[in-house]
């Protein structure tokens, strides 16, 4: 059991590190400079200075270091914590993190339970009502483009009805995020449950005399759901990358609206920070459902051990 | 019924976020007197609230509310009226600038706004240049400004080394709006977070948080409103909310679901859009931005095709500007006339220069030698002409202006540039037409983009035109600008109005006016002459 959580979280670690590495040499093969970017956000064009004056600015940034060791300038900064300052608003990068961090953790809870309740229920009704328009709703969810649900919801719901705000509001992002997220959790659970309800145990449970709502809910749902926990993970990494449509459509001031901005301008070091957080997030999550499955089932313990 | 469980919790999620949600919005819609305005995004690359460093223009219209000039404008006259000084002389060789302030005016922190404090403000400018490189925006309006001083309590003068005929219409701007000079203790950068920021204006700057939102509570003992405006006290709104909305529609939107009281655009509605708006009872208030006009600049370097004099002319002939107006903005869009918008102090038209001639076009196009190939377009000694068009944020139909000169046998080549590469592409010079404005209420502006002695882009300033072209530009703008012989001046100017066409420098495509969506709940909106907003006389019901 011990190797098992140690190796998972090892496996962390790596994962953590190898989305860090990447998005740092993605950002250096860009074709714009850093340093006039920089320029560019103090007011100053690059063309105006002297070749001396610029040699002194790379200098002052460490722009002028081979790559591999603003690599490991960056790498041992962030390990201390720090992130750098922001190239085109000269802040830390930890403050605008700061600022920004809590309506997105609000928004992805909120849409990450919101999907796992509805994916769950429609599951359950789809397989228990065996209607085919909800086996293949999910399907029809998990399709459309969420700018344009997002759009749909605002035409409708603010502009028409006016029951919620089109900018800043939580309940329409909420939603703009659940239609895929619970969409995506619905499919993997209809067929969790399809599987399950075709084993021998489920038919023997029903020729012992048991409702078929009992059996569904009291022996197919606890092992179609296991499969799903697998995509929690996916969920919640699937709330946090459609924060960054959804924020910018409906001007939530959160992570994903700082990214798409970042990524925009250029400015490497908030892109690497929101990465790593996003990352970390989505590796945290990975991490817990890994060492919660032996807990539910024994058998991946026990075939941990073997190993 | 078994799954009545999960289906019930659902609704309950949903119920506590519905209450959640719209108890939010209550409270925001709760206090009357809060104007809220949403303007499009905030400035990518410099974020910025420091009057002298600003050059986003909505930023300007939030600084007109927070901190006062020592003069105003008249937007309908473009004269210079009294503001926070009450009369001005100048002396007779145009160097010596004495103004009389009025008395009994503070700084929002409670410190007197007098003479000396303006004398600070002066040496604050020249510090900050000094610092910036030239770069602070607010340099192109202290030209030849070497220092100030106070010779009596409310009696200040500005010495300049030379004169400088556009410097009186300066202190009107927001540039030179007078702040609190503790300011310039703190660095540039720290100043545009809004740091020691402190003006004598009807609201005071309660928070700038860059691209997320700006906040203006009301000036409680405000009294010295300009000569331009009914209500020289108190404001009206306790507070005023600017956000940032990133699409045009939801923009558009919230104006016409009452979530904003003022939709503020940067280019024109489409005219879907001012359908829309006028259709549910709100107003669309327009005025031209004065300055230089929505236009592109070329690249005239050597080897590069606007280098050739004959497609610089055709290209004018081949661009419908009118079409353009119309179906961009709708069919009673004003048609641009030249360099600068209508609204620039000594415009003057240059149409007939500027008007549609296809087959003029296409006879000088054949005469330099560019034939049309089997595809189209034209082709001089096995090389197409081609023109590079970056669009960037600011572009606006792109693909008209496109389609028009494929008529002339000229390829278009539009390509998207991301924040990060309009930042930079004007100094690595991969264009043919780059595409640049500057709003000021004095044709003066256009020397910022085209002189590169004092032009924010050198390399972009440098590639407009041949060296001797920029001469000539440099010496029309000399006579016009140091002289205080107004004739002169209005000579100069209207000279080089006929020379920057005449020579292809600049290549305007529409005439930049300032929208407004406002709400059929406020009244008394108004625009400044440099077409910024003015709050003194808004009130909301």
């Amino acid at each position: 059991m011990t190797r098992y959580v140690l190796g998972r979280i090892g496996q962390a670690v790596v994962v953590l590190w190898a989305a860090y590495t990447l998005t740092f040499a993605i950002l250096y093969l860009l074709p714009s400079d850093p340093m006039e970017l920089q320029l560019a956000a103090a007011g100053v064009q690059p063309d105006s200075l002297s070749a001396g004056q610029v040699a002194a600015i790379k200098h002052q940034f460490g722009l002028d270091q081979p790559i591999w060791l603003q690599y490991w300038h960056h790498l041992s900064g962030l390990l201390r914590g720090d992130f750098g300052t922001s190239l085109t608003q000269q802040v830390p990068v930890s403050d605008l993190l700061a600022q920004r961090i809590g309506p997105t953790l609000l928004l992805s809870v909120s849409a990450a339970l919101v999907s796992l309740v509805a994916g769950s229920a429609l599951a359950y009704l789809a397989t228990f009502t065996r209607w085919t328009v909800l086996t293949r709703l999910p399907a029809v969810g998990a399709s459309f483009p969420q700018f344009f649900i997002a759009l749909f919801l605002i035409q409708f719901f603010s502009f028409q009805l006016g029951w919620f705000p089109a900018t800043g509001g939580l309940v329409l992002p909420v939603i703009t995020i659940s239609v895929l997220a619970s969409s995506v959790l619905a499919q993997v659970l209809i067929k969790s449950f399809e599987e399950t309800l075709s084993q021998p145990y489920v038919v023997t449970a029903r020729a012992k005399g048991l409702s078929r709502s009992a059996v569904h809910v009291r022996h197919a749902f606890r092992n179609a759901a296991l499969p799903a926990m697998t995509i929690l993970g996916v969920i919640v990494g699937l709330t946090v990358t459609s924060s960054i449509v959804v924020e910018t459509v409906f001007t939530r001031e959160g992570v994903g609206k700082l990214a798409q901005e970042a990524v925009l301008s250029q400015d490497v070091p908030v892109v690497l920070a929101v990465v790593t957080v996003a990352a970390a997030i989505f590796v945290l999550v990975n991490l817990v459902v890994d060492l919660l499955y032996p807990l539910l089932d024994p058998r991946i313990a026990v075939s941990g051990a073997a190993r | 019924m078994k799954f009545v469980k999960p289906l019930a919790a659902t609704a309950a999620t949903l119920l506590a976020l519905t209450a959640c949600g719209s108890g939010a919005d209550e409270t925001a819609g709760a206090a009357g007197s809060t104007l809220k305005v949403s303007f499009w995004p905030d400035n990518p690359s410099f974020s910025c609230i420091d009057p002298f460093q600003v050059y986003w223009i909505e930023h300007r219209s939030i600084i007109r509310n927070f901190a006062d000039s020592l003069t105003d404008q008249d937007p309908e006259t473009g004269k210079i009226v009294p503001w926070l000084a009450q009369s001005w002389e100048i002396s007779p060789d145009g160097r010596t600038y004495t103004f009389k302030l009025r008395d009994g005016v503070t700084f929002s922190n409670g410190k007197k706004l007098d003479a000396q404090a303006v004398a600070d403000n002066a040496a604050g400018w020249i510090a900050t240049v000094k610092a910036t490189n030239g770069a602070a925006f607010g340099a192109s309006y202290v030209q030849g400004l070497t220092g100030a001083k106070a010779v009596g309590p409310l009696t200040v003068q500005f010495q300049l080394s030379k004169p400088n005929s556009s410097f009186l219409q300066a202190t009107s701007t927001t540039n030179l709006a007078i702040t609190d000079p503790a300011e310039f203790r703190s660095t540039p950068a720290e100043r545009c977070a809004g740091k020691g920021v402190v003006g004598s204006g009807l609201f005071v700057l309660d928070h700038y948080t860059p691209k997320v939102e700006t906040v203006l509570t009301k000036r409680a003992g405000y009294a010295w409103g300009s000569d331009l405006v009914q209500n020289k006290g108190e404001a009206k709104l306790e507070k005023v909310v600017f956000n940032y909305v990133a699409e045009d529609s939801v923009r558009t939107g919230n104006l016409i679901s009452g979530a904003t009281d003022i939709a503020w655009p940067r280019n024109p509605f489409t005219p879907q859009d001012t359908a829309l708006i006028t259709k549910s009872g709100d107003k669309v208030e327009k005025r031209a931005l004065p300055g230089v006009a929505y236009a592109l600049f070329p690249n005239t370097t050597a080897g590069r095709p606007l280098a050739d004099a004959a497609v610089r002319k055709a290209l004018y002939k081949a661009i419908d500007l009118k079409t353009y107006a119309q179906t961009v903005f709708g069919p009673d869009y004003p048609v641009i006339q030249g360099a600068f918008n209508s609204t620039t102090p000594h415009f003057k038209s240059e149409s007939a220069k500027l008007a549609y001639d296809l087959p003029g076009a296409q006879k000088l196009l054949d005469d330099a030698g560019w034939t049309v190939g089997a595809n189209g377009f034209r082709a001089r000694n096995g090389t197409e002409l081609t023109i590079e068009y970056p669009i960037t944020a600011f572009s606006a139909g792109a693909e008209l202006l496109q389609a028009q000169l494929k008529q002339a046998g000229i390829n278009l080549e539009l390509r998207t540039l991301t924040t990060a590469q309009q930042a930079t592409y004007t100094t690595e010079g991969s264009y043919d037409l780059a595409q640049t404005y500057f709003t000021r209420a004095d044709p003066g502006a256009l020397q910022f983009i085209l002189n590169p002695d004092v032009a924010n882009s050198k390399a972009l300033a440098q590639r407009s035109a041949s060296p001797a072209v920029t001469k000539g530009i440099q010496d029309l703008f000399r006579k016009a600008l140091e002289t205080t012989d107004a004739a002169q001046t209005s000579s100069s100017y209207a000279e080089l109005q006929d020379y920057l066409i005449d020579q292809g420098v600049v290549f305007p495509l529409f005439e930049r006016l300032q929208n407004a969506g406002v709400s059929d709940r406020v009244q008394g909106f108004a625009f400044t002459s440099e077409s910024f907003l003015r709050l003194n006389d808004v009130t909301k019901s």
